[in-house]
């Protein structure tokens, strides 16, 4: 009897972990933030550090071996055409590897055109992209040239030794990036070219630089400077300016350019076709990556963007090489969120150097180890993306159902929580506005719809409010008066 | 403790604030200041200064209200209070000063008033007021601190009998005084802690010794 019991309740209990097992295995479903390689996390207000859903979650990881090329050797750039169609630029081999949308199959391998009868190859492509008329744009290295190739491998045109008077004599120009606009502008960061980027005309004639990144020096510079001498000077380090590490074209013709800052303020500009920096900057103003950073250690100092990557709505994303991270903005400047790292296992980097993006898939290149690591979009990612386009597009209440959901998967989401409270300031439901926009520390619009709340408050009790002033009145009045008397009838009668 | 607190005591902290030049000739020469409502305007200070911090309006407050400490704040502004005091005692004291440190501590705490009476309106209003119409409240504050700081230097000024000159130099020196006691005191912290690790150490190998 008694083993029996035993039995019931071990089968019982079996029973009950069988059911525990399948249920955790249902809700397994769903990638949990202790299972990735990596923290996600953004900053808040107050730039303290918060642990968010993760917006991106690892996918595959891509090699030259997988696709049965041969591996890669040090690729370095990634592009991916309107049509879906992958393009690695595999640097070491000297050639360019295209893929299909799925990534699971190579379309081609170019390692060479046709060029006036001869046949010709790539010498280090190290940059690679197509344009709106899917013609491929290789930047040949250490040919110095940018290749111009059509669709189909055939050979367009050829952009070699820049003439110019604004350029240095005996200029060698190396191209490493190159990115190409709707009117087949071709735009190229050159090495050692400190100027900006370097533009084409679509025929190929150099037709300036553009986006030339300011030098700043310190007032405290200056005045060492003031005080050193000429030949002090001259051994002092040069002040040039930051490099640019990696451009993008949006469909308007604008060029998303990334460089390094050392100061971690600013990694990526937007520019207008005059050249100008029109990005727009958050509350917090910062656009360069990581804003809380250790000052010693591995990881220590600002991120080190090197590449840049337009996604549509006015969500942009940049590629931090130093700590492997990719961070997302939208067009008012506000950090969306941030996803990777570096490390050994799936789904992390070890030299990161190119980010692109195709529909919910995000990919970045690995150049030591020849791999491209994709990532999924998670519901997170997907709900923040689709807000983001909505407000782009004008719709911000529509978008209010997506910043909802948001909320429900990270409550203390600060642009979800101004997002609703802009969409009921509109509304006209100002003391809910209030609310969410404390929530998502937004003052200046806290600040509009307290306005409002205010005005609302008086007009409604503006009867009370006069009523009391005027009971006030007359009651001191009254009082005052019997009090006067009163003093008076004692100072008469002398009792009391 | 009664005459410390007495009405009249009171009354003259008052007259104190709207005629500072007569009211702290007083205090020096006739004993109508007091020491505790000096100490107590110090606490009140420090209880309204932790609390506009924390309750002003969103619209004009840019302190994370996780980050306001008000015990820890007391005891910050207790402290600098007696270090303030005691720097300018010793520096008045080599520079003919007059004032003896009850009169230093009474001057200090009574000018506090001001700046606690326009606090506590200030953080009222402040939950009145949007985006443009910070002025408002930047005015009332920076009013209450002007007038803190005109009644301290001219009651410093009289309780020491200086020129308007000399306090203001006494003050650099107040100040540099401050800073040398600091360093003293974190040196002779640091001296402690040695001698200290030195027995520890002495003790636990005396332990380990069987």
């Amino acid at each position: 009897m008694k083993n029996g019991k035993k039995t019931k309740t071990g089968k019982r209990l079996a029973a009950l972990l069988c059911a525990a097992l399948v249920l955790g295995a249902g809700a397994g479903e769903t990638v949990r933030a202790s299972s990735l390689p990596y923290d996600a996390y953004n900053y808040d207000y107050r730039e303290d550090i918060v642990f968010t859903p993760s917006a991106y979650v690892p996918d595959t990881s891509i090699s030259g071996v997988n696709l049965g090329v041969g591996a890669f050797s040090s690729p370095q750039d990634l592009c991916v055409a309107q049509d879906g169609k992958v393009y690695v630029a595999d640097t070491g081999n000297n050639r360019i590897v295209v893929l299909d949308q799925d990534m699971k199959n190579v379309l081609r391998v170019i390692d060479g055109f046709e060029h006036d009868g001869q046949a010709d190859t790539f010498s280090s492509p190290y940059g690679v992209a197509v344009s709106e008329k899917n013609e491929l744009y290789i930047a040949d290295s250490e040919n110095k040239r940018i290749v111009v190739l059509d669709e189909n491998g055939g050979f367009v045109k050829i952009v070699d030794n820049p003439t110019s008077e604004i350029l240095e004599d005996g200029y060698v120009f190396t191209p490493l990036k190159v990115s190409v606009d709707y009117a087949n502008r071709i735009y190229c960061i050159g090495r050692n070219m400190f100027e900006g980027i370097m533009v084409f005309d679509e025929k190929g004639d150099f037709t300036g630089f553009f986006g030339t990144i300011e030098v700043q020096i310190t007032l405290w510079e200056k005045f060492w400077r003031k005080l050193a001498t000429k030949e002090e000077r001259s051994r002092q380090q040069l002040f040039i300016p930051t490099e640019f590490t990696g451009i993008d074209v949006d469909g308007a013709g604008f060029v998303y350019a990334s460089n390094i800052d050392p100061e971690g303020v600013q990694a990526v500009r937007r520019l207008n076709p005059k050249g100008e920096d029109v990005i727009k900057k958050g509350i917090s103003g910062n656009l360069g990556g990581d804003v809380a950073i250790s000052m010693s250690g591995i990881y220590s100092g600002p991120s080190t963007i090197v590449d840049v990557v337009y996604r549509g709505s006015g969500i942009y994303s940049i590629l931090d090489s130093r700590r492997g991270r990719v961070f997302t903005y939208d067009r008012e400047g506000n950090l969306l969120y941030i996803f990777g790292g570096l490390g050994s296992q799936a789904g992390t980097f070890t030299t990161p150097v190119a980010v692109e993006s195709s529909g919910e898939r995000m990919m970045v290149l690995d150049a030591y180890r020849g791999e491209i690591i994709t990532f999924l979009e998670t519901r997170y990612g997907s709900l923040i993306n689709e807000a983001v386009a909505l407000r782009y597009d004008g719709d911000e209440t529509l978008a209010v159902a997506k910043w909802q959901e948001v909320l429900k998967l990270d409550e203390n989401n600060e642009l979800a929580n101004t997002g609703i409270g802009k969409a009921y300031l509109t509304a006209g439901d100002n003391k809910s506005a209030m609310k969410y926009l404390k929530l998502g520390m937004n003052r200046e619009y806290y600040s509009i719809a307290f306005k409002r709340y205010r005005n609302e408050m008086l007009k409604d009790n503006m009867s009370f409010l006069l009523t009391g002033i005027v009971v006030l009145c007359v009651g001191g009045y009254v009082f005052g008066r019997v009090r006067r008397r009163r003093k008076g009838k004692t100072a008469e009668g002398g009792i009391l | 403790m009664k005459e410390y607190f007495s009405r009249d005591k009171w009354r003259f902290l008052f007259y104190t604030m709207t005629h500072p030049a007569d009211g702290f000739y007083e205090i020096r020469h006739r004993g109508q200041g007091s020491v505790p409502i000096a100490v107590a305007m110090v606490v009140l200070f420090s209880i309204c200064f932790s609390m506009n911090r924390m309750l002003a309006s969103f619209v004009v407050n840019d302190v994370d209200p996780r980050a306001v400490d008000s015990l820890r704040e007391l005891t910050a502004v207790l402290l600098l209070y007696l270090l303030f005091c005691v720097g300018n005692w010793s520096i008045t004291c080599l520079m003919e000063g007059e004032g003896r440190l009850k009169d230093i501590a009474t001057v200090i705490g009574y000018s506090l008033v001001p700046m606690i009476v326009t606090m506590v309106p200030a953080t009222i209003l402040s939950q009145g007021i949007a985006d443009n119409e910070e002025v408002f409240y930047t005015m009332l504050l920076v009013a209450g601190i002007g007038y803190s700081v005109i009644i301290a230097l001219i009651g410093i000024m009289q309780i020491h009998n200086y020129t308007l000159g000399k306090t203001i130099i006494v003050l650099f020196l107040t100040f540099i005084a401050m800073f040398i006691i600091i360093f003293v005191c974190l040196l002779l912290a640091d001296l402690v802690t040695q001698i200290y690790n030195f027995f520890y150490s002495l003790y636990t190998e005396i332990i380990f010794r069987n």
